[in-house]
């Protein structure tokens, strides 16, 4: 029988501080369905970003398995994790989620670079980037440079070049962090729109509770320990149980 | 958009931090070029000298040091023997040449080159020619200048590097004309300043003189002189029987002139011997020293340097931690990364070593003209491509460390303040 898209089974990630060992992930099992809409919600220091870092081939895990379409990721090396990276996972941060030096359109197409020198279907990569850019309103600002743009702006311009691969799954983290309740409820639209639409799988860390109306899945973590199918999270998240 | 691209846009955008780097390696790279064109250029200059006079003794009065041209200098090695107020009697060039001859046959029985080698038979030495000079300070056309009394057919035959730049030698090599006594042949410098050239005239001792050829600069003391017969400059300098200089010139590939020099100044009292060779190897030993000194002066200060460019580099890597952890995130592997970063050192090296080469070329001649070297400075295309792997090769030795270090961390160390535990 074929497993979930996303597969992850007792999964542990220890750092070592000095002397100190912080186990930040607790045996985590965790299924998400291809196009799910799953928002991981938790304090400063639960686990939730170390969790989805995991997920995304960012951080290597102590123990447990991430299968993606039953592939264990973390049994790759770091050139077959690159690849994975680049062509199944669109990444947004919060901040630094452009390169300063290179203007809108330039940043979109880095994954692009990478994947193929950025040598393949030149013309047909633009015009996608800027078809992109106009359905969300931004292609005035294709040659513009990530210091000439608002926050939102410049998220936007980050959620362009994480769909450039094309890739299955959208992560995010803190997309909506730092942006003003109107920008983020515009931002929290366009990953319902990628979601729905692109049929994506959007995987979202946030503090923001206006994600867990437009998420199918809402995930809690506390102190390293993953709470599913929370009926009430805003109580577990305020200390309830 | 490939990697190249995205490496010099990085660049273009930074200038800042970029041209630090390049401005050391710069600084690098004029330096030991300078000091490898100036050395270079010397040594090649001595030995051009060495190949032009080497086979060359000059005989002057003991005890009396050279007016001009004494201090080291490639350019001047055949000049340090003008020697004013003291006089050598011409009687006693026949025992000086006697002794001169037996030295070189000597010497050359020493080395076995007179006897007699299977398929050759015994080399004959021709024998030498000995070319007097007589030098007076005097006025000539307002001018205060040195008038040389020579035989101006021994005197071609033994600066054979001369060249008239006009008009035409007073006597021949077939000695089918001969020199007339009120002719005159001027050296380069003082023709220019003057305004001569061959058929003008100038006047010595209220003696009019026709110009009758004009040297070709020699970067001697020669540049500065008069030339006239040696009979007339004895007879109106008041001289008769009495030289200031003898030179003469070796007919004998690899002659032993030092030897004969040596048992000159042995066996003749009165007298200073001394072979152009021997001024010779000690310039090239002195630039040599000078060379090699320099050198570990320079090669200390790049050591410094070298930590200073490190330290620029790896400081504007490590302001770059974030950038990082964006390329790996969307998927830029290890070595990707480790392209981008050395392509654009590579980009810094090569225009670090362009700029240093022309640097070093301009540093070269100031640096010729402040030590006062005299060498003419060559420079060759080879000076270009070291000056150019050099660049390259300390931008991406720099580098590759911290390069090597940066694309293996892990990518949530580089967004630490964003992602949290």
């Amino acid at each position: 029988m074929m497993g979930s898209f996303i597969e992850v089974r007792d999964l542990t990630k220890i750092y070592h501080v000095g002397e100190q060992h912080v186990e930040a992930l607790k045996g985590i099992n965790l299924d998400i369905e291809e196009s799910d809409f799953a928002v991981f919600m938790g304090h400063s220091g639960s686990g939730k970003t170390t969790l989805v870092s995991v997920i995304g081939g960012l951080t290597k895990p102590t123990g447990g398995t991430v299968r993606i379409e039953g592939v264990d990721i973390w049994s790759h090396d770091d050139k077959a994790i690159s690849k994975f990276r680049n062509k199944k996972i669109g990444f947004c941060f919060q901040s630094f989620s452009l390169l300063p030096s290179l203007d809108v359109m330039n940043n979109i197409v880095m994954p692009l670079i990478f994947a193929n020198g950025g040598k393949k279907d030149r013309d047909k990569i633009r015009e996608k980037a800027v078809s992109m850019l106009r359905e969300l309103d931004m292609v005035e600002k294709v040659a513009a440079f990530p210091s000439e743009l608002s926050g939102g702006e410049q998220r936007r311009v980050a959620i362009v070049r994480a769909l450039m691969n094309d890739p299955d799954i959208i992560l995010a983290d803190e997309p909506t962090g730092e942006l003003d309740i109107r920008t983020e409820q515009e931002v929290i639209e366009i990953f319902r729109h990628i979601n729905e639409e692109y049929k994506k799988t959007v995987i979202v860390v946030s503090h923001t509770l206006a994600w867990i109306e437009k998420a199918k899945k809402v995930f809690v973590m506390k102190d390293g320990v993953l709470y599913e199918n929370v009926a009430d999270p805003v109580t577990l998240l305020m200390g309830g149980c | 958009m490939g990697i190249l691209k995205v490496a010099l846009i990085e660049l273009i955008r930074r200038p800042g931090r970029n041209g630090l780097i390049v401005l050391a390696i710069v600084i690098a790279v004029a330096l030991l070029t300078s000091l490898s064109i100036v050395s270079d250029s010397a040594n090649t200059t001595i030995l051009e000298v060495i190949t032009r006079t080497g086979h060359t003794l000059t005989v002057r009065p003991a005890g009396v040091s050279g007016n001009k041209g004494d201090n080291v200098s490639p350019g001047t090695v055949s000049s340090s023997d003008v020697v004013l107020g003291q006089y050598i009697p011409e009687s006693a060039v026949p025992h000086i040449a006697k002794i001169y001859d037996e030295a070189i046959k000597t010497g050359w029985e020493k080395k076995g080159g007179l006897v007699s080698r299977p398929g050759i038979g015994e080399i004959s030495i021709q024998p030498p020619t000995w070319a007097p000079r007589l030098y007076e300070k005097t006025d000539v056309d307002g001018i205060q200048t040195i008038v040389a009394g020579v035989d101006f057919y021994k005197e071609y035959f033994v600066r054979f590097w001369w060249d008239l730049s006009s008009g035409t030698w007073p006597e021949d090599s077939n000695r089918l004309r001969k020199a007339r006594e009120d002719e005159a042949v001027l050296g380069g410098t003082f023709a220019s300043v003057k305004g001569l050239t061959a058929g003008s005239s100038v006047t010595v001792k209220n003696k009019k003189f026709n110009v009758v050829g004009v040297l070709q600069e020699t970067n001697s003391a020669d540049d500065y002189m008069v030339f006239i017969p040696l009979g007339t400059a004895q007879k109106i300098f008041n001289k008769e029987g009495f030289v200031s200089l003898l030179s003469v010139r070796a007919m004998c590939p690899k002659c032993p002139v030092g030897d004969a020099m040596v048992e000159l100044n042995k066996k003749v009292t009165g007298i200073t011997s001394v072979s152009q060779l021997n001024i010779a190897e000690v310039q090239f030993e002195f630039f040599n020293m000078l060379y090699k000194f320099l050198l570990s002066i320079v090669l200390a200060t790049l050591a410094v340097g070298f930590f200073s460019i490190f330290n620029t580099v790896t400081g504007a890597l490590y302001s770059r931690v974030k950038e990082i952890g964006l390329l790996k995130s969307v998927g830029a592997s290890r070595f990707q990364l480790l392209r981008l970063f050395l392509y654009q050192h590579l980009i810094l090296g090569l225009l670090g070593g362009s700029v240093g080469f022309l640097a070093g070329v301009g540093m070269a001649y100031i640096l010729n003209s402040l030590l006062d070297i005299g060498a003419i400075i060559r420079i060759s295309t080879q000076y270009f491509w070291i000056a150019l792997s050099l660049g390259v090769v300390c931008s991406l030795v720099a580098i590759f460390y911290p390069a090597y270090k940066l694309s293996r961390i892990k990518i949530t160390e580089t967004f630490r303040t964003q992602w949290e535990v």
